[in-house]
């Protein structure tokens, strides 16, 4: 009883103590410096409200105040007391703001030469090692035109070419000298890996994985890696323990020292403790199914499947292991690996009950991801499958704010959310409509009337305002 | 008996290839021509051809009658840039037969030869609506890449109705690095071609003969070029910086030849000079990217800049296949930003008619071939899709690979059928 009373203390230490040294590794270093800007109380009325959650609401409000969704309705607001702002968007949508999932805007920045091309670490097959965060240059004149496409916040991952790519950021899709200014308060790093084509096309002739096994054995060797890293570090921290609480002639044992740091591992682990995001660019289904397999053998959870271009014909598995697509509307046939891409994937995915993201992996598609739904959405209808517009909106905001950890933020027209908020000029299913106006955390960035727009260093200039 | 069924398959077989007659009534029918747009109407086809476009049409037989229910109805579309068909995948597969390098061929280089009208992109490809498209070389070793063709995706007539119908040279920024490094060393190698090509057809005996001094492009280039000089062919140059434009046009100007200004990012900045100069300009309409130095000025209301300054545009997705599905969505991104509606139709269907010399097509008139689209919606919208689809006259299946892969997929729940057998 007294032992186990003992343990359990120890325990408790652990957690405090890896509460501690967790939080001072992570403070001060890399963190987000985004403030999200004074904006005044704003009402925005008599729109068509598409949730994000997959609701719609005719005729509907949204009251932002402080930054985030004071309320949101039909009609009007019982009290129009304490605003600053009031706008009729009569004939006009309001949506929240637009998520894309799979971008390497900042990465993969414009103009596009050789000194600019910081997506792929291409130089080993795992470098866990490495975050896209300090690749991005906030100069990219690429967010504005996202922007510009409604686009409030965006995962810049690193590169496919290697096994384990690196740690993805995810930022606001804001203005700023730095990216720490950019960076979303609170957001889980994610990990890249890689499945197929890619790895061992690059790695096929400088060492290897040079076929989809090697792929796999090189996963797998890093995951027991990281396991006897975690292991290693477990070790210490209670030899620590134990020393710290031991007696005074105990203590004239040597105080144990740490195991030394390995950034790659320490990206591994953190995976293996939930702290960061698995996403895993993997085309095709059979792929899918052995990742989730390894996922098993390891311990670790696989968020979401990025260019799933066949995940259609997986996609029961996806739903039982509560796994997200995120999927081009009718990108394919570029490469072997996604010859078999369908238009109808999303609506498929979607209709399985899966979690299913329209995503870009492009400067240009990010402009106007809401396009690529409405045409994944009108696939799965033309072969009968009943998707409403305001749930098909959910693929590129509600699911893919699920997918980064931060739906308890933004992605929907919620109360107490972020207000992360787009108004359009019309229908964002029409291919006509364009973005009026955005706003994130309630401070009005975009105003296509009032020429209002960010522009890059590099743009000015150079180039007339955010076209 | 047997004489009588004899008669009977000859009237069928005859009756397939050469009778064909179809009523599409009650037609949006989006014309492009002088009736415009006709509400409810109809559209006579015999053998191939529209033979009359009218309110109402009332002819005295005919094999089918299509009721089109008010939907829209347009002319076949055109790509005026792909490199479909000469390629099944894009990456790392096989062979792409769409660029030469380290061979004596720059004009004189078809990729034609290599058309595969039987790959299963091409059912993908008009399934967008798209019945016609230039296919085009792009640069591997030589600036000027070669010719293209133009295609037609099905139908009677031969894949390729018109090879070498125009020749491709290539000026943009990351082509100079195949013409000694400089902009300047590129367009002078371009000049020097063309002069190159002047003086061997004056001196096409001697040539045979051995009597010249040697040239530097091969037979086949310089028989090409000349072709270009003559105006039987387009000098189609791929370039995007507005002073490159300038300088182009200018150097080129001692030649009296057919020019064609492709990619144009910055050709807004230049649209009085290619107004006065009546030079056309194909664009890829959503590619707005700052991505080199020679496309700062990129923007998406490109398009609508020009055709207000009075310049004839034209559409292309450009690359092997990725963006060719996109060819409605990027005409419609066009007037989002400023063009209109007919405008942006006209691009992809009686401009590229114009500037690349296509006879009988681009108009739902009577005496053009029947290339002829049924829509769900309006064809530029992102939702829209064809129904039925017409080309030289004959209904074509739109039923894709990646249709059959929806269908044996669509079911999942289904155990007791292993996949491959669905």
């Amino acid at each position: 009883m007294g032992n186990q009373v003992s343990r359990l203390k120890v325990s408790l230490h652990l957690v405090l103590l890896f509460l501690v040294t967790h939080a001072t590794a992570e403070e001060g270093r890399y963190q987000s410096t985004y403030k999200a800007r004074q904006a005044p109380d704003t009402l925005i009325h008599s729109a068509t409200l598409f949730t994000g959650d997959g609701g719609v609401i005719e005729a509907g409000y949204i009251k932002m105040a402080g930054g985030t969704i004071e309320a949101v309705g039909s009609g009007m607001p019982a009290t129009l007391d304490n605003l600053d702002t009031a706008l009729d968007a009569s004939g006009k949508w309001v949506t929240p703001g637009i998520i894309d999932v799979h971008s390497h805007l900042g990465d993969y920045p414009s103009p596009r030469y050789r000194p600019h091309l910081d997506g792929n670490e291409a130089t080993a097959p795992v470098t866990a090692e490495v975050w896209a965060e300090h690749s991005v240059w906030p100069q990219d004149p690429q967010f504005p035109l996202a922007l510009a496409g409604g686009v409030t916040t965006l995962q810049i991952l690193p590169g496919s070419a290697n096994l384990f790519g690196g740690r993805s950021v995810v930022v606001k899709n804001v203005s700023s000298r730095t990216v720490q200014g950019m960076k979303f308060p609170g957001a889980h790093h994610g990990l890249k890996m890689a499945c197929g084509e890619n790895p061992k096309l690059v790695y096929g002739e400088k060492g290897g994985p040079k076929t989809r096994m090697g792929n796999f054995a090189g996963y797998r060797q890093a995951w027991i890696n990281a396991l006897e890293y975690q292991a290693k570090w477990q070790n210490y921290r209670e030899d620590l323990a134990q020393f710290e609480s031991a007696t005074k002639e105990d203590k004239e044992k040597k105080k144990p020292s740490p195991p030394k740091r390995d950034l790659s591992m320490e990206t591994l682990v953190e995976v293996l403790e939930g702290r960061i995001l698995v996403h895993n660019h993997c085309y095709r289904a059979d792929e899918m199914a052995q990742m989730i397999d390894l996922s098993k053998e390891f311990g670790y959870r696989i968020t979401a499947f990025h260019h799933a271009v066949e995940a259609y014909k997986v996609a029961d598995l996806l739903a039982a292991n509560n796994i997200c697509a995120a999927m081009w509307a009718d990108w394919g046939r570029f490469k072997l690996e996604s010859f078999d891409a369908v238009k109808e994937n999303v609506s498929l995915v979607h209709k399985a009950s899966a979690c299913a993201i329209v995503h870009s992996d492009s400067a240009t598609g990010i402009q106007r991801l809401n396009q690529e739904a409405a045409k994944s959405l009108a696939a799965g209808r033309r072969m009968g499958l009943n998707i409403s517009e305001a749930e098909a909106f959910a693929w590129i905001t509600l699911n893919p704010a699920r997918a980064l950890g931060i739906d308890e933020r933004t992605g929907s027209l919620a109360e107490g959310k972020m207000a992360d908020v787009v108004v359009w000029n019309g229908s964002p299913f029409s291919v006509y409509s364009r973005v009026e106006k955005v706003y994130i955390d309630g401070s009005l960035v975009y105003d296509l009337e009032k020429d209002l727009k960010p522009v890059s260093d590099f743009e000015l200039g150079h180039r007339v305002r955010g076209l | 008996m047997i004489m009588r069924l004899f008669i009977l398959s000859v009237l069928l077989f005859s009756q397939a290839l050469f009778a064909d007659s179809y009523l599409i009534k009650n037609g949006r029918l989006v014309t492009m021509g002088m009736q415009g747009v006709i509400e409810n109407g109809d559209i006579h086809i015999v053998d191939g051809r529209i033979v009359e476009v009218a309110q109402e049409i009332n002819p005295e037989s005919m094999d089918e009658v299509i009721d089109a229910g008010g939907a829209y109805v347009t002319p076949g579309l055109f790509d005026s840039g792909t490199q479909l068909g000469l390629a099944e995948v894009e990456k790392y597969v096989g062979s792409t037969d769409n660029r030469v390098k380290g061979q004596p061929l720059g004009a004189g280089f078809s990729p034609a030869l290599a058309l595969n009208r039987y790959s299963s992109f091409v059912p993908m490809v008009r399934k967008e609506g798209i019945t016609r498209a230039m296919v085009l070389p792009v640069t591997g070793s030589e600036i000027l890449a070669g010719q293209s063709a133009l295609v037609q995706l099905g139908g009677n007539a031969p894949f390729s109705t018109n090879d070498g119908n125009a020749v491709h040279l290539y000026l943009r920024e990351v082509d100079r690095k195949l013409a000694g490094g400089s902009q300047a060393s590129a367009l002078t190698q371009a000049v020097n071609s063309l002069k190159e090509a002047e003086r061997f057809g004056k001196n096409k005996r001697a040539y045979q003969s051995g009597k010249t001094r040697e040239f530097r492009q091969s037979e086949n280039d310089l028989k090409t070029l000349l072709q270009v000089l003559n105006r039987d062919m387009t000098l189609v140059i791929h370039l995007d910086r507005a002073a490159d434009i300038e300088t182009v046009i200018a150097e080129l100007n001692v030649f009296n030849i057919r020019l064609v200004i492709a990619g144009g990012r910055e050709a807004w900045k230049v649209k009085e000079l290619l107004a006065e100069r009546e030079i056309p300009v194909v664009l890829n309409v959503i590619d707005n990217l700052p991505s080199r130095f020679d496309r700062l000025g990129a923007r998406l209301d490109n398009a609508a800049l020009l055709v207000g300054a009075g310049v004839k545009v034209a559409f292309m997705t450009q690359d092997l296949y990725s963006d060719t599905r996109s060819l409605t969505q990027a005409a419609g991104v066009a007037v989002a930003y400023g063009l209109t509606w007919h405008q942006a139709m006209k691009a992809i269907t009686v401009n590229p008619a114009a500037i690349w010399g296509l006879e009988n097509y681009g108009s739902l008139e009577a005496g053009q071939v029947a290339d002829i689209v049924i829509w769900d919606g309006d064809p530029l919208e992102v939702m829209s899709a064809p129904t039925r689809l017409m080309i030289d006259g004959r209904w074509i299946n739109l039923t894709t690979r990646q249709d059959l892969l929806r269908d044996r997929y669509s079911d999942l729940d289904k155990q007791d059928i292993p996949f491959g057998y669905r």
